[in-house]
């Protein structure tokens, strides 16, 4: 037992456990034991098992028990065996008992059965009997059983008989009492038998039925198609109707019809009242019609829809037609927005359409839900908003190039480009901003069909700028005659658009295209970035539709294309004006210069006409001028200015020689001259850009000719004169200074006889011309600010009345109006209107009055009165252009005149002085 | 885009307008130019490119009577040239020839072989055939075409015929179309108007204002090129005469304006490249020379898909603009024997020679 240590409880536990675990699974172990091995294991509990081996058992008690323990068991064992005796003699002393008991009832069955075959035999012979007395009642009773089978057939063939005879007054009962189900059950019972025997015996029963069937046939569809009538009953006569054979088709097809007919007058109805809407004018009321239009439209629209429910009950199986009926509906409507939009709607209009639609399709939608309209009719106002955005633009690109080209009327014809800048600058922010209200609108509506649409909307809105102002920038293009267009409409627009196009709307387009620039287009993209942000439906990658770099970028470009345009076009029409100049008269025998010529003063008319132009559209620059040391080449050049008039008034050709000499020298030392630098938005800058171009093509002009000596003084006088006058416009005085002198050397250069005009003569005869202009403009707001302008004042109008006639004459004179009449009558007296001029051009004569204001003032109305007539007159004779030519053939015809009103000019400034 | 000094330069003595190639000259590129001064002496320079191209060397140096308005050189001829002159009032038009042997000679004189003296009025310039050895030469005044047969060895010329343009046209250049040598086309005020020298009759004319030079395309026919007053260049096809095929300075400013501002100035002269096909080369007031790249559709698709193409296509025209000068530009002329190279000439009397090499790739 040495396991005992650690091993002995869990051993002891595990073989308990065995031990239940055994004897709970087989019950009786020690059976299953061989033979060999019981003894081995044998208990003293074998003994009421059936391998119990006495031997064995006997040596086991013995070798177990004690002597005490054996004595108490064999009491035990004594006591045990004495019950067992006692009870198997019970066991087989009642088993005896049954046995007697069993043969004793054997023996009385015996006796039993001895008298049983008798009765057996009389029992068949009495059912033997019964048998034949059954048979004999059958047979006395068959022939009456027949008949009474014969009388009940009859019966119920009478009965059906009676039923088919009181058929017709049984269905006139029910055509009555509407029971038309009863009617048409009791008909088709009948049919059978109409179809059997309605020919021969029920004729004239069947002819009565049919009339009732007929008249409820009449009823039922005058049923069916009441509107009135409860949806269950009309269906119900539906039923009955196809129970009575009745071409149910048909009638399907009659009641389509009505639908779609329902629709026409739908449609026709909301065309209507949107007609309504589109024709008042007045806006309060528009909200009213607005709210009407869905009203009445509504109740209109539950009627249709109510139909089409019972039509879809009435007949289960149409649904196809349905659904194209409720199509077309929308179709319809759809339609109808669209010629709305084409007639320029608001977005409340088209919200409140787009309301009806929306509610129509959702009743549908109740009644129809498979039809899936709701998305058919978004598919329909997606295209339909699509279109409204699309016109939208259109609109109002015409507003603008309307506002661009049709300037207001009654404005004051001296600030028509402002008002048209103006009014165009409004269309661009108002019209922008209107249509993004309106566009806001509709986002903002919470409408169903708006709400899925919104991200497509506010990409389209962005789209629809972006594009709209790409169409802008080509519709300006357009405007300015200077478009790429296509081949085949080239010829036909360059035809009639370069005539049309006027220099000041595209002055007004550059300066609306730096508007739109730098106002409109950060204010859009601000309202759109509030409103508009987050449509994104296109994709990242594309960013956002609306580019305001892009368009900015196209539209600063464009505001710099319009403003080289505008003065090119500027600088061109001088251009052809001083080519006329220099081309038209014979330089080489030029005349002493007596006066600054022509050209000057149509020049800077010219000039004064862009001054006005500019003035309007143009902001001033900041005042800064061209200071001599800003630009380097020039300094030379404006330096030497006075010091080659001082060289030249030296008057010897010597000189003048070395005079070119030194401006090739200068011109090598001196930087390669900035001439024209970056043209500004502003007035001073345009203006100087085309002044410089001007005396650019004058120097190209000069170097084509040839010149004598006066032709040189000429040139010399008249750019001195131009030189003094406009040194106050422009804005690069050294630039200018510098072309200037250039166009004098170029003179010089082609001068056979380069001697310049004596300073004191040029100054006079400057001084002349001073004068003269001064009065003749002394209250005209001309941007070339004349230096000795102020001196115009009263005093001015003392001088003799004849020198101003001369003055007035000579700026009429041109040479188309050589042989012409002429006659200048000054008006000597002192009462109020004291000039008066007639002029004869032909057969015709005018005469110009001028009646208020001092003299010098007379004397300028008269002449611009004057100069009017003559305009009118030569461009209604038709003569090929106004360009006057060389007004010295003329001066050279009146000689002694001019040389007395010089004369004149003389004295009256000596008197002044 | 501002070119560079590249260019090989040469100065002339006073100041000039006009510059020709010296077509005729086989062996070397060389160019002749007149000056154009009222009270000196005037010369005719003729001015060879040495063979390495690096300088250019006065061949010739010869005294002419007047002021050189036009000069023209024979195209079969090298020694062969002819000139427009003036003085003062008079004008007049002659034919040269360089005397041989002038190398040797201190101061060579001219020869005249001819004078075009039937014009009555100021002469514009002259014309000789355009290609070959003919002996037909013509003359354009302000108001008449002369067309001249030139006898070179007997040195005589006479008019073979002559037609008025009529009272209200002032002629002012002209060209000699080189695909039918029978048409001639002048430039005057309002228009260009074709002749035809077999009938001496007008034939067709372009409404066109203020031309001021006018060239034909040497490469392809029916394309001609002009430089006006007012817009720049532009390029006709003379079988469609109503509307330019293409309109240089008007892409120039519609795509440039935001680089160059410059506003328009005037153009006085335009010539296309004799072997390059649609490059042009221009010159006017602005003092610099433009080599554009002016690729009219081609003749034979003339369809409307091609001159939307061309009209939408925005490939900048304009190759590059020498600007090295210092005043207008008058002179122009390609080099035919090397069609790579031209000649400039500025009022100033200087003669620029460019090579174009480095922009026919871009092309």
């Amino acid at each position: 037992m040495g396991m005992e240590d650690g091993d002995i409880p869990l051993d002891d536990k595990a073989k308990r456990m065995r031990d239940l675990l055994s004897s709970f699974y087989s019950t009786d172990p020690p059976h299953s034991m061989p033979a060999n091995t019981s003894s081995k294991y044998a208990t003293l509990d074998t003994i009421n098992t059936t391998s119990f081996d006495a031997h064995q058992y006997m040596n086991l008690l013995v070798q177990k028990s004690n002597l005490e323990s054996l004595l108490q068991r064999h009491v035990e064992m004594a006591a045990e065996i004495k019950n067992l005796d006692t009870d198997l003699q019970m066991l087989v002393y009642e088993n005896y008992n049954k046995f007697i008991s069993a043969t004793d009832t054997i023996k009385r069955m015996k006796n039993n059965v001895v008298g049983m075959e008798s009765n057996m035999e009389q029992l068949l012979e009495k059912i033997m009997s019964v048998q034949s007395r059954s048979d004999g009642v059958n047979t006395s009773l068959f022939e009456k059983r027949e008949h009474i089978e014969k009388l009940h057939r009859t019966r119920n063939l009478l009965r059906k008989v009676q039923f088919i005879y009181d058929l017709p007054s049984r269905l006139g009962k029910c055509i009555k009492s509407e029971a038309y189900a009863d009617a048409v059950r009791f008909y088709t019972g009948a049919m059978p038998i109409f179809k059997a025997y309605g020919d021969s015996s029920f004729q004239d029963c069947k002819r009565a039925s049919e009339e009732a069937v007929a008249v409820i046939i009449k009823n039922l569809q005058g049923k069916l198609f009441a509107d009135s009538e409860s949806i269950q009953a009309r269906a119900e006569a539906a039923m009955l109707l196809k129970q009575l054979n009745f071409p149910v088709d048909s009638l399907k097809v009659k009641l389509l019809e009505k639908l779609e007919q329902f629709i026409d007058n739908l449609q026709l109805e909301s065309t209507e009242i949107s007609n309504a809407v589109v024709g008042r004018d007045e806006p309060p009321k528009q909200g009213k019609t607005a709210e009407s239009v869905p009203s009445s439209h509504e109740a209109s629209t539950y009627e249709f829809v109510e139909a089409v429910r019972a039509y879809r009950v009435i007949f289960p199986d149409s649904e196809q037609q349905l659904i194209k009926l409720a199509h077309d509906l929308v179709t319809k409507h759809f339609e109808a927005i669209q010629q709305q939009i084409k007639r320029q709607i608001c977005s409340t209009d088209l919200l409140g359409l787009l309301r009806v639609i929306w509610t129509n399709v959702l009743l549908m939608d109740e009644v129809l839900p498979d039809v899936a309209l709701s998305d058919f009719s978004l598919e329909a106002s997606r295209l339909a908003v699509k279109h409204y955005i699309d016109s939208t633009f259109s609109h109002l690109l015409l507003d603008i190039s309307d506002a661009l080209t049709r300037p207001k009327e009654g404005a004051e014809e001296e600030y028509y480009l402002q008002s048209a800048l103006d009014a165009s600058k409004k269309a661009v922010t108002e019209g922008s901003m209107h249509v993004l209200q309106d566009f806001r609108q509709l986002l903002d509506n919470d409408l169903g069909l708006l709400v899925k649409l919104r991200e497509l909307i506010i990409d389209w809105v962005q789209e629809g700028f972006q594009d709209f102002f790409r169409k802008l920038d080509d519709r300006f293009l357009l405007l300015s005659g200077k478009t790429n267009l296509t081949s085949q409409d080239r010829g036909l627009t360059e035809e009639t658009q370069k005539v049309k196009v006027l220099s000041g709307l595209i002055l007004v387009m550059a300066q609306l295209s730096v508007f739109i620039e730098q106002n409109a287009i950060p204010r859009i993209t601000e309202e759109l970035a509030a409103s508009f942000s987050g449509g994104g439906v296109r994709g990242y990658e594309y960013g956002l539709a609306f580019v305001p770099a892009e368009i900015c970028r196209i539209f600063r470009s464009a505001g710099e294309k319009f403003l080289h345009l505008y003065i090119n076009m500027r600088a061109q029409k001088i251009s052809i004006l001083l080519r006329k100049r220099f081309t038209t008269p014979n330089w080489v025998k030029h005349k002493e210069p007596r006066e600054v010529h022509m050209f000057v003063d149509l020049f800077l008319q010219e000039l004064e006409a862009i001054g006005t132009e500019v003035k309007q559209i143009l902001p001033q620059g900041l005042h800064r001028k061209h200071s001599r040391t800003d630009s380097n080449g020039s300094t030379i050049s404006s330096r030497s200015n006075p010091l080659r008039d001082d060289k030249m008034s030296r008057s010897s050709a010597q000189r003048a020689r070395s005079q070119l000499l030194e401006t090739h020298l200068a011109k090598l030392f001196k930087q390669k001259m900035e001439i024209f630098t970056k043209i500004e938005h502003t007035q001073e800058s345009v203006v100087t850009t085309i002044v410089k171009l001007c005396l650019k093509s004058l120097q190209e002009f000069v170097r084509l000719q040839t010149f004598n000596r006066s032709g040189f003084q000429q040139i010399q006088l008249d750019i001195q004169f131009l030189r003094t006058t406009l040194k106050e416009t422009v804005e690069d005085e050294a630039a200018i200074d510098f072309l200037f002198d250039e166009v004098v050397v170029a003179a010089a250069e082609r001068c056979l006889d380069p001697i310049p005009l004596e300073p004191p003569i040029l100054d006079k005869l400057i001084q002349a011309k001073l004068t003269k202009t001064s009065v003749q403009s002394p209250t005209s707001s001309s941007p070339h600010g004349i230096t000795k302008r102020e001196r115009a004042e009263e005093g001015e109008a003392s001088v003799n009345t004849a020198c101003f006639c001369r003055v007035v004459l000579q700026s009429l004179l041109f040479k188309e109006l050589r042989g012409y009449m002429m006659e200048a009558q000054p008006c000597e007296t002192i009462s109020q209107p004291r000039v008066k001029a007639v002029i004869r051009l032909g057969s015709e004569t005018y005469s110009v009055n001028a009646s208020k204001g001092i003299l010098s003032e007379q004397l300028v109305s008269m002449k611009e009165e004057s100069m009017s007539i003559l305009k009118d007159f030569i461009t209604k004779h038709n003569v090929p252009n106004d360009v006057p030519d060389e007004i010295d053939d003329i001066s050279s015809g009146d000689d002694d005149d001019g040389e007395t009103s010089e004369k004149v000019t003389l004295k009256s400034k000596k008197q002044r002085k | 885009m501002q070119g560079g000094s590249t260019g090989i330069g040469y100065g002339l003595k006073y100041q000039a307008r006009c510059i020709a190639d010296v077509k005729a000259d086989t062996d070397h590129t060389s160019f002749i130019a007149g000056t154009l001064s009222l009270k000196e002496e005037n010369e005719v320079h003729l001015i060879r490119l040495s063979s390495g191209g690096t300088e250019l060397v006065c061949e010739g140096l010869f005294s002419h009577p007047n002021e050189i308005w036009d000069l023209s050189s024979c195209p079969f001829d090298q020694r062969i040239f002819s000139t427009v002159f003036s003085s003062g009032e008079s004008y007049g038009a002659a034919i040269w020839q360089i005397p041989e042997l002038y190398g040797q000679l201190n101061s060579p004189q001219l020869e005249r072989i001819g004078s075009l003296d039937a014009h009555n009025s100021k002469i514009k310039c002259t014309l000789w055939w355009p290609s070959g050895r003919h002996d037909k030469l013509i003359s354009i005044d302000e108001q008449n075409l002369y067309l001249w047969s030139l006898d070179s060895s007997k040195k005589t010329v006479q008019v073979q015929s002559q037609e008025s343009a009529g009272m209200l046209h002032y002629l002012s250049g002209g060209a000699w179309d080189p695909h039918d040598v029978n048409s001639v086309a002048s430039t005057c005020e309002s228009s260009i108007q074709f002749w035809d020298l077999r009938t001496m009759k007008k034939t067709n004319s372009i409404e066109h204002a203020h031309v001021r030079n006018v060239d034909y395309d040497t490469k392809k026919k029916f394309i001609l090129v002009t430089a006006e007053d007012e817009s720049g260049i532009h390029i006709w096809d003379l079988r469609m005469l109503k509307v330019p095929i293409l309109e240089l300075l008007d892409m120039h400013t519609g795509i440039l304006y935001t680089d160059c501002c410059l506003p328009t100035l005037m153009t006085w002269a335009v010539r296309c490249n004799p072997e390059y096909d649609g490059l042009v080369l221009s010159a006017g007031t602005d003092s610099a020379v433009n080599l554009w790249t002016a690729s009219p559709p081609s003749s034979d698709d003339l369809s409307s898909e091609s001159l939307m193409e061309s009209h939408t296509r925005s490939v900048d025209p304009l190759l590059n603009s020498y600007s090295d000068y210092e005043d207008s530009v008058y002179g122009l002329a390609w080099s035919s024997r090397e069609p790579w190279i031209f000649a400039s000439l500025s009022y100033d009397g200087r003669v620029v020679v460019e090579s174009i090499k480095p922009h026919l790739s871009k092309k």
